[in-house]
């Protein structure tokens, strides 16, 4: 008999604006030792469907429409909150996707880890203090001695992840329920995670639930994939015959995405170069008296036409060289010459005039967009605010950027909030190209975008690129992302530039060490 | 193409829409607007509707009860109560709508120039806003009246000049919060100028807040000059405002209830509504419901 076996499960939302169908007749089952994947989107009820096990959903407005969940000789489904307790706590242990949201900032993590054992075990301090050691070191904590009395804050957010999955561990549970527990993790953490999560898994003959809108991210961990969509189970089966043989449309989308492949076009013949960045160093002071090289000492030039990809891990310092190359960040030293101009040199006021050349593509859509702005102010701004347009075809002009960008016209007057976060993109993709730029700064395009938009958006941009002629920087810590879309590479490694190239000879044969690391730790779907 | 795109396009809701239509679901926000036209309308109209000449006086009758010829009684002097309610009524409107709009003006620019600007311009504006909140209102607003006489101007100015301290504040905040939101950031790189920036991106939003406090302003400011006329430092006899009518009518509370009731009553049904319609707004304004 299965570990766990869900049978016809479905969870509402009752909400004033209708009942939201969450989870609708979802069945699977879980063996000890097994792990199940469960992929979709943002809003399919792939988290809804785990939490909804353990009584974690709110309700009202949530409930369970119907449903069984056969876990340890009960229905988890019928369980009294305080029987689903003792089961949550000792049977049952969950990772969540931010481990800083889901510690206790106060506590240090020694304590922490020993609460639960002294609660629940009654185990003296002594005790519980060296199992509490043998977990750390078990989740390959060095040094677990030493910094069994530090706070969540000093540890980094890979390390935190690994003493989420201690505190899981605590309780020794024979079901592991894991939400997307890598995602804000950067590559090659992630790979450690993930290597670290199936150690345990099979030393500890566990059930595993992890959730993710990544199918790359699951593919060599899962036992079986669940592929959800608006709330139903719209694909299962073992990796290789689904990777390999996908039947739903949803999950060939999902693969899509997962799969990009390398970049079609050859890169442009001609090098015209358009900006030329020297020695370019952006430093700030930090408390403490010290100082954050952010970026040290990088060089680079961007010809016409060109799409050249910035790529590092948090803290690379690649946003922070976007927008020293745009003057948004004041460089500490080096220069930055668009055409004969040395940008570093100038003032706000002389800078002015030429931003309009240089212009910058945001992470976020939610935030890079005024929200008091309809489509037509925040496109028509630029163009009347350069004298780009004249009074009377402001409108034609907006529309004609809105049609490059793939914005129906209709939605000319709509605002912000009106819009999904691909459409969103587009506006803000509108916004930077209505100045007629040379040289687009992207940041990250596509990241804070659901699984299957930023398809679309990335060939929006390949072909803006070509159709204006423009020279892109592409600032990404995705390399699936960069190789589909970059001519050349920059690998950048804590502010320096580490190793760059044309981006199919980078992968081919990496040179550095770090790119090496970097491109083994990329999940991949082969 | 024909005709105008634009006006041929589906209009968009916008937050101040959708906001609008928040607010016109809540009864009680409603109900509080109405009653505040309908007080604003009152005291507009007061030289044509007042029943009775303002300075009429009739010393024979003396302070009588409600009754059919004066509806709210009269005064000790013979003088019709409802006729001074309604006169003294546009004064403590005019006080609240124009001493906060002074606040209104000078908090949101200085304000936002110094959650904009930042560094070491926001650290002296932000110390000169401290200063001023440590000096003691009630001795600078008596100093301003021995210096400068008693009368109307001053007292906007003056409660106008205390009242903006709270706003510059809540401005700032706001400011310094948005300062880091990427729009803003876009906003540079297209090489608006600073001036821009700050009209057409910041001041609109930072607007949300500043609606619901001014609803909030205007019923402390209008309590500030009910209390500095009780004091007999605010408007003078025989100019009349609903502060002095109270005063007068705490004189005479155990003799003649209805001149401490009546204009106590207007007052306090001013206050409700401006405090209902400032929930309401901030219920409806608040970008956090809109989101989602």
């Amino acid at each position: 008999m299965a570990l766990l076996e869900v049978e016809d499960l479905s969870v509402w939302f009752h909400t004033r604006n209708g009942v939201v169908r969450a989870v609708e007749q979802v069945s699977f089952s879980v063996d000890a030792g097994e792990t199940l994947a469960i992929v979709g989107e943002s809003g399919s009820g792939k988290s809804v469907c785990c939490y909804s096990l353990l009584g974690l959903v709110p309700m009202p407005p949530g409930r369970i429409e119907s449903g069984r969940a056969r876990f340890a000789g009960r229905d988890l489904l019928r369980l009294a909150p305080r029987q689903l307790r003792a089961v949550r706590g000792n049977q049952i242990a969950t990772i969540c996707q931010d481990p800083m949201t889901c510690l206790n900032p106060f506590l240090s993590l020694g304590e922490q880890l020993m609460e639960p054992l002294l609660q629940h075990r009654k185990v003296s301090r002594r005790a519980a203090r060296a199992q509490a050691l043998e977990l750390l070191e078990e989740v390959g904590i060095a040094d677990a001695g030493r910094r069994f009395g530090a706070y969540p804050h000093e540890f980094s957010g890979g390390m935190r992840q690994r003493v989420m999955i201690a505190m899981a561990l605590i309780a020794e549970p024979k079901l592991l329920i894991a939400d997307e527990p890598t995602t804000a993790l950067d590559v090659t953490i992630q790979a450690q995670i993930l290597r670290l999560i199936a150690e345990i898994q099979a030393r500890r003959n566990l059930g595993v639930i992890f959730v993710s809108h990544d199918l790359a991210v699951v593919a060599d961990i899962a036992d079986h994939i669940l592929v959800m969509q608006d709330g139903r189970v719209v694909e299962r089966g073992a990796p290789r015959t689904l990777f390999r043989d996908p039947q739903h449309p949803y999950t060939r989308k999902l693969l899509a995405a997962s799969r990009r492949g390398r970049k079609a076009a050859p890169p442009p013949p001609q090098r015209e170069p358009v900006i030329g960045i020297e020695g370019l160093r952006t430093w700030f002071s930090a408390p403490g008296g010290r100082t954050v090289k952010a970026v040290d000492d990088v060089s680079l030039t961007l010809y016409r036409n060109e799409i050249l990809g910035v790529v590092g891990e948090s803290g690379s310092g690649k946003s922070t060289l976007g927008r020293s190359i745009l003057q948004l960040v004041k460089p500490t030293a080096g220069s930055v010459r668009l055409g004969g101009t040395e940008l570093t040199r100038l003032n706000e006021s002389a800078l002015r005039p030429l931003r309009r050349h240089l212009q910058m593509i945001f992470q976020d859509p939610y935030a890079s967009l005024n929200p008091r702005m309809s489509v037509f102010d925040a496109l028509a701004e630029p163009l009347r605010y350069h004298r780009l347009a004249s009074r009377r075809d402001v409108t034609a002009q907006v529309l004609a950027l809105m049609d490059d960008v793939g914005l129906p016209r209709s939605a000319i007057r709509k605002y912000p909030h009106e819009f999904s976060g691909g459409q969103r993109q587009r506006i803000a993709i509108g916004r930077a190209l209505a100045t007629r730029p040379e040289v687009v700064v992207a940041d990250e395009p596509v990241s804070a975008l659901d699984v299957t938009i930023p398809a679309q958006i990335l060939d929006l941009i390949l072909a803006l690129v070509a159709r204006h002629n423009l020279s892109l920087i592409f600032i990404s810590h995705d390399l699936s992302v960069v190789r589909y879309l970059c001519d050349r590479v920059l690998v950048l490694h804590r502010g320096k530039a580490v190793e760059s190239g044309a981006t199919e000879e980078l992968w081919a044969a990496p040179q550095a060490a770090y790119t090496r690391e970097l491109l083994a730790a990329a999940p991949r779907l082969d | 193409m024909t005709g105008d795109p634009l006006a041929q396009a589906e209009r968009g809701v916008s937050l101040w829409r959708d906001a609008w239509l928040r607010l016109r679901r809540n009864r009680l926000a409603v109900a509080g607007g109405l009653m505040l036209i309908l007080l604003c309308a009152l005291a507009l109209l007061t030289p044509w509707i007042a029943p009775y000449d303002y300075k009429a006086q009739d010393l024979a009758l003396g302070a009588a009860p409600p009754s059919a010829a004066h509806w709210l009684g009269t005064d000790t002097l013979g003088r019709d109560l409802l006729t001074h309610v309604l006169w003294g009524g546009r004064i403590s409107f005019a006080v609240g709508f124009v001493a906060t709009a002074v606040a209104l003006a000078i908090g949101v620019l200085y304000g936002t120039v110094a959650g904009y600007v930042g560094g070491r311009v926001d650290a002296v504006m932000m110390r000169l806003v401290d200063i001023l909140y440590a000096l003691p209102f009630m001795i600078f607003i008596i100093l301003l009246m021995v210096i400068f006489g008693r009368n109307l101007v001053l007292l906007f100015l003056a409660i106008g000049a205390v009242e903006w301290l709270t706003m510059a504040r809540i401005v700032r905040g706001q400011v310094q919060a948005l300062k880091q939101q990427e729009f803003i950031e876009a906003a540079v790189s297209l090489g608006l100028s600073r001036w821009t920036i700050i009209r057409r991106h910041l001041i609109p939003n930072t607007l949300g807040p500043v609606i619901v406090y001014t609803t909030l302003t205007i019923p402390s400011v209008m309590l500030l000059e009910a209390f500095l006329s009780f004091l007999g430092l605010g408007i003078q006899p025989p100019a009349s405002s609903w502060g002095l009518l109270i005063s007068y009518g705490a004189e005479t509370m155990e003799e003649y209830p209805w001149l401490l009731i009546f204009p106590g009553l207007a007052l306090s049904l001013t206050l409700f509504s401006l405090n209902f319609l400032g929930d309401g707004l901030r219920d409806a304004l608040d970008p956090r419901i809109a989101k989602d």
